[in-house]
C-alpha cells in the first residue's frame, strides 16, 4: 500500500507541484490544507503518513501547525517546505518536531529524497 | 492571387453571368437555406441562416451582381449558398447563386487581370477567364462583400 | 520536469497575490498603525517568490526577494507606514506584476529592476539601522542604566565519553543550520550529546559553512551511529571516533502510482466553459427539436423521455451558468488603487467605497465591464469630485467621496458609480448641445435621458480643461457601446452641487436567458424576460397621446408604445385589435412593445451575429428555434 500524503500550502500552485511530484512517485494524496489551522483539522481526520508543510501561510502559520499536529501525535512525519533565507524558521520548525525540510525551488529528486528520509 | 502557379477556382452562375471566387476562401457549399431577415439592412441582404448552430449572414447572389432575380427563387428552396471568408478568413458570409458549374485549376498566368467586362462593376472584378470558350469573371470576394458588414 | 504546464497556474495565482498587495497596502495606508496589513503583504510577496523560484524566473524571485525583506524588517520592527514607503512598495509591487508577466511570456529579460530594486535595498537598509540604533539606546534613555553584559556561554567539556563526530556537511546544501540540526536530533535519538562545536547558536550565523562536531555517549556501534546520522540527508562528510566512513547512496522509492486526492477547488481554463456552454447551447436547441416532435407525436413514451430529458439538460446548464458565476470583486479589486493614485496625480482628496463585492455575474459579463467602470471613476475623480479648497467654500468636507456599488435586482445586476461632487453642468450642456445640433434650439432644459444621449455623443466634452485623465470626453460613448453590446443599459442621476451617479444594469448571464417569443406577421423575435415587467392587450387598457407618441396608462403611469411592426418594417397582414404589449421596464423607464401575438416562453440560447450594413439597433443578437430558423433577439436598451 502507498503512503498517504497530505499536502499543506496556501498556494494552489505549490500544491498542485508537491502533489504532482509525489504522486508521481506513488504516493497518495489524500488531503490538502491552505492553513495552519486547517492542517491540524485534516490531520486529525485523515492521518496521513506523511505532511508537507509550508512555513507562511495565512491564519496559522505552518510551525504552529508543526506544534499542534506533533501534540496530538508525537510520531507525525512533517516535512518542512522553505524558501532559502528562511534558516531561523527551519530551525524553529525542526524543534518544534518537523522532521526534515525542502527548500523552494523544488527539486522533485530533492523532494523525494526529504521524503524518503522522514519516513525512514 | 499570386501571378504564377495553378489557382483553384470555383465557377457558378448568377443570372447570366459566370463568375468564380478563389477556392479557398470557399468555406463550404450549402443547398438555400431558410433565411432569418434582418430589419433595417438593404435587400441584397437575404437574412440569417443557422449553419449547424452557427449565425451566417447571407447575401442574396442576383442582387449583388444586379442580375435578373432567378424565376425559381421567389418562395421556394432552389439555388445554391456558397459560405465565403470575408477579410483573410476572420469572417464568413454566404452568398447565394443559380447553380455551381465546376471547380477547376486555372493557370494564374492565363487571367487577364482586370480587364473591363460588360454588364458588371469592374472594381468587383479580379481577372477574367475563360473555360470551354467561355468568358468568366474572377470575383473580388472581399470588394463585393466587405462593405455589407458595418464594421 | 516541464515546468510550462504550470505557467497559468502561476501566473493566475500570482495576480491574485498582486492583487491583494493592492488591497493591502490601502489598508496599510488607511491604518498607518496596523500590522496586520504589513503581514499579509509579507506572505503575499513571499508567496510569488517561492512561485517564482520553482517556475525558474530568477529575476521575479530576485526582486520578490528584496522587496519581502524590506517587509521584514517592516513587520518586525512594527514600522507603520508612511508617504515614502507606502510609494516605494506601490512601486516595488507594480514592478512586480510586470515582471510576473513578463516572465510568463519569456520576456524576462526586458525586465529593467535595477532602480526599484536598489531603492528597496536602500530602505530596508536604513530602517534595519535605524532599529539597531534605536535598539542600542533604549535601555539608556529609560533609565540610565547600563545594558548588562550577557556572559559569554561557558565552554562545554569535551566529555571523557562518547565518540567524537565530526561532520561537513554538503557545500550546496541549503540553509545549513536546519540540516546540522536534523543531524543533531539524529544523534540525540542515539544517545547523549556534549560539546557541539562550534555551539549550536553559531549554526545560523551566515559564515557558517556546514562543518561541526560534537561528542556522542551513545553504546551504538560506530557503522550505525553513521548510517543513522547520514539518513539526516545532505552530509558529505562523516567521521565517527576518528574513523572517516564514506557514505551510501539513496533508498529505492515507491513505484506504484496512485490515485491522487485533491481538494475540492479546481481551476478552469475560461476556454473550457466556454466550450461546455457551446455544448450546452446546442443540446439546449436539440432539446427545443425534441420537445417538440414529442409533441407532434402525441405518444406517451416519447413524450416521457422528453420531459426527462428537458430536465437533465436544465439541470446541467444551471449547474454550468454557476460554474461561470464570477463574484464582481474580482474585478473591483483593482480600482481602489487606481482611484487612489488618480486623486493624487490631480490632487483631490478621495475616499472610495465598494459595496457588494460578493455579487455574481457571467464571467465573460465581468470582463468586458472593467473598462466602462474604470472610465466612470475616472470620470468622477476628474470631472466629479472637486479640489479640496472648493470643496470647503461650497460648504462640503474637503475629502470627496465615491462609491462603487453592486445590487442584485431580478435577472439583472446594478452597479452604480456614483460621487458627491459638483454634479454635471446642465446649463452649460444644453448650451453646447444646442450649438451642436444635438437637441432643439428651444429646448429649455434636459432630462436626465437627455443628458445621458447628449454625453454618449462620440467626443462630445464638458471638461473645461481637457486633463490627461478623461481626455476628451472620449469613453462615454464608448462605456455605453460596450454595455449596450453586453444587453445591458446605463442611466444617469445628477443634481447640482450634490453629485452625480451612473447605474448599469447587465443580465446576470449572457449565454441563455430566458424569454418571450413574438410573433409580429409571418416573423418571429425574442424578448428576453430579464427586463419584462408585465404583459397587458391593446383595448383593455387606456391609450393616450403624449408628447405626440402613443401611450398607454398602466396604474397612474403613462408607457409609451413602440409598434414592433411599424419599427421593423414588417409588411403583411394588420396588427389584431387585441395586440399583445409586452411592459418593458428599466430603471425608471418603460416601454410597451406591442407584437402581433405571443407564441410562449422559452429558453434561447444566445448567439453573436456579424451585423450587415443597416441593421437596425436594436437587436441584441440572435437564438436558433427549435425548428433550426434563426430569430433575432431584441434588445430591451435598444427599445427604450
Amino acid at each position: 500500500m502507498s503512503h498517504t500524503v497530505l499536502v499543506c500550502d496556501d498556494a494552489i500552485f505549490m500544491r498542485t507541484m508537491i502533489s504532482d511530484i509525489l504522486a508521481q512517485a506513488g504516493f497518495e494524496i489524500v488531503g490538502e490544507a491552505e492553513t495552519g489551522s486547517q492542517a491540524v483539522e485534516k490531520y486529525r481526520q485523515l492521518k496521513p503518513d506523511l505532511v508537507t508543510m509550508d512555513i507562511v501561510m495565512p491564519d496559522m502559520g505552518g510551525i504552529d501547525a508543526v506544534r499542534e499536529i506533533v501534540k496530538q501525535d508525537p510520531d507525525a512525519k512533517i516535512l518542512m517546505c522553505s524558501a532559502m533565507g528562511q534558516q531561523a524558521l527551519v530551525v524553529e520548525a525542526i524543534q518544534a518536531g518537523a522532521k526534515d525540510f525542502v527548500v523552494k525551488p523544488f527539486q522533485p529528486s530533492r523532494v523525494l529524497e526529504a521524503v524518503q528520509r522522514v519516513l525512514g | 492571387m499570386s501571378d504564377a502557379g495553378v489557382v483553384r477556382l470555383l465557377v457558378f452562375r448568377v443570372g447570366n453571368l459566370v463568375c468564380a471566387a478563389e477556392a479557398e476562401r470557399v468555406r463550404e457549399i450549402l443547398p438555400r437555406l431558410a433565411t432569418t431577415r434582418i430589419p433595417g439592412t438593404p435587400p441584397l441582404v437575404a437574412g440569417l441562416v443557422n449553419v449547424r448552430g452557427t449565425l451566417v449572414t447571407v447575401v442574396e447572389g442576383w442582387r449583388a451582381l444586379r442580375q435578373p432575380e432567378p424565376p425559381a427563387a421567389n418562395g421556394t428552396q432552389s439555388g445554391t449558398t456558397v459560405l465565403l471568408e470575408v477579410g483573410g478568413g476572420r469572417k464568413v458570409l454566404g452568398f447565394t447563386v443559380d447553380e455551381v458549374v465546376d471547380l477547376l485549376a486555372a493557370d494564374a498566368a492565363a487571367l487577364d487581370r482586370r480587364p473591363a467586362l460588360p454588364g458588371i462593376d469592374p472594381t468587383l472584378v479580379r481577372a477574367v477567364g475563360r473555360r470551354a470558350g467561355q468568358l468568366f469573371v474572377v470575383l473580388d470576394t472581399d470588394a463585393l462583400l466587405t462593405p455589407i458588414l458595418s464594421s | 520536469m516541464d515546468l510550462s504546464q504550470y505557467a497559468e497556474l502561476f501566473l493566475a495565482e500570482s495576480r491574485e497575490h498582486l492583487s491583494a498587495c493592492n488591497q493591502l497596502l490601502l489598508e496599510w495606508e488607511r491604518q498607518p498603525a496596523g500590522l496586520t496589513p504589513v503581514s499579509g503583504l509579507f506572505r503575499a510577496v513571499h508567496t510569488v517568490k517561492g512561485m517564482a523560484a520553482t517556475m525558474g524566473y530568477a529575476r521575479v524571485t530576485d526582486l520578490a526577494h528584496r522587496m519581502e525583506s524590506l517587509l521584514d524588517v517592516l513587520r518586525r520592527g512594527a514600522h507603520p507606514a508612511t508617504d515614502e514607503l507606502l510609494q516605494l512598495l506601490f512601486r516595488a509591487r507594480d514592478a512586480l506584476e510586470r515582471a510576473v508577466e513578463l516572465s510568463v511570456v519569456g520576456r524576462e529579460r526586458e525586465l529593467e529592476v535595477a532602480e526599484i530594486v536598489a531603492d528597496l535595498d536602500h530602505a530596508a537598509l536604513r530602517l534595519a539601522r535605524a532599529k539597531v540604533g534605536a535598539a542600542a539606546e533604549g535601555p539608556r534613555e529609560a533609565g540610565g542604566v547600563t545594558p548588562s553584559v550577557v556572559p559569554p556561554p561557558p565552554e562545554v567539556e569535551a566529555a571523557a565519553t562518547g565518540r567524537l563526530v565530526q561532520v561537513t556537511l554538503r557545500p550546496e546544501a541549503p540553509l545549513k543550520a536546519g540540516r546540522a540540526l536534523l543531524v543533531l536530533k539524529r544523534a540525540q535519538a542515539l544517545g547523549v550529546v556534549l560539546a557541539v562545536t562550534p555551539p549550536q547558536t553559531a549554526f545560523e550565523a551566515e559564515d557558517f559553512e556546514g562543518r561541526f562536531s560534537f561528542r556522542l555517549d551513545s553504546p551504538a556501534a560506530p557503522d550505525e551511529i553513521e548510517t543513522a546520522l547520514r539518513a539526516a540527508g545532505d552530509v558529505a562528510h562523516l567521521t565517527v571516533g576518528g574513523e572517516e566512513v564514506r557514505g551510501s547512496g539513496l533508498e529505492g522509492l515507491p513505484a506504484a502510482p496512485a490515485e491522487g486526492g485533491r481538494s475540492r477547488h479546481i481551476r478552469v481554463d475560461l476556454r473550457r466553459l466556454d466550450g461546455l456552454m457551446d455544448l450546452i447551447g446546442e443540446l439546449a436547441t436539440a432539446r427545443g427539436r425534441l420537445n417538440q416532435l414529442a409533441a407532434e407525436r402525441r405518444d406517451p413514451a416519447i413524450d416521457d423521455v422528453a420531459i426527462q430529458v428537458s430536465r437533465l439538460s436544465s439541470d446541467l446548464q444551471a449547474e454550468i451558468i454557476q460554474a461561470r458565476m464570477t463574484p464582481v470583486w474580482q474585478v473591483f479589486d483593482r480600482f481602489p488603487r487606481l482611484v487612489r493614485d488618480l486623486a493624487r496625480e490631480l490632487g483631490k482628496q478621495v475616499a472610495f467605497r465598494v459595496e457588494g463585492k460578493e455579487i455574481e455575474l457571467d464571467r465573460t459579463i465581468l470582463d468586458e465591464l472593467g473598462d466602462p467602470l474604470l472610465h466612470l471613476l475616472r470620470n468622477a475623480v476628474d470631472h466629479g469630485i472637486e479640489p479640496p479648497a472648493e470643496r470647503r467654500r461650497r460648504g462640503k468636507p474637503p475629502e470627496g467621496e465615491i462609491v462603487l456599488t453592486a445590487v442584485r435586482e431580478r435577472a439583472s445586476v446594478a452597479i452604480t458609480v456614483s460621487d458627491d461632487g459638483r454634479g454635471i453642468d446642465r446649463p452649460k450642456i444644453l448650451e453646447r448641445a444646442k450649438r451642436d445640433g444635438a437637441v432643439d434650439a428651444h429646448a429649455e432644459a434636459l432630462t436626465d435621458d437627455q443628458l445621458l444621449r447628449v454625453l454618449a455623443r462620440p467626443g462630445f466634452s464638458t471638461a473645461e480643461t481637457v486633463t490627461s485623465v478623461s481626455g476628451r470626453g472620449v469613453g462615454i460613448d464608448v462605456a455605453m457601446t460596450r454595455i449596450r453590446a453586453l444587453g445591458g443599459t446605463i442611466d444617469i442621476r445628477s443634481e447640482p452641487g450634490k453629485g452625480t451617479a451612473f447605474v448599469l444594469r447587465l443580465p446576470v448571464t449572457l449565454a441563455i436567458v430566458r424569454a418571450i417569443i413574438a410573433s409580429v406577421g409571418p416573423e418571429r423575435y425574442a424578448l428576453p424576460l430579464t427586463y419584462v415587467a408585465e404583459t397587458v392587450e391593446l383595448g383593455t387598457v387606456t391609450t393616450t397621446v403624449v408628447e405626440g407618441r402613443e401611450a398607454i396608462v398602466l396604474r397612474d403611469r403613462v408607457v409609451p408604445l413602440v409598434h414592433l411592426r411599424r419599427l421593423l418594417a414588417v409588411t403583411s397582414d394588420r396588427e389584431p385589435a387585441r395586440a399583445p404589449i409586452i411592459v418593458l421596464e428599466m430603471g425608471d423607464r418603460r416601454a410597451g412593445v406591442v407584437v402581433d401575438g405571443m407564441l410562449g416562453q422559452q429558453e434561447i440560447v444566445v448567439k453573436g451575429f456579424d451585423a450587415p450594413q443597416g441593421t437596425l439597433p436594436v437587436f441584441s443578437g440572435a437564438t436558433i428555434m427549435g425548428d433550426g430558423i434563426p430569430a433575432l433577439i431584441l434588445d430591451a436598451g435598444g427599445l427604450l
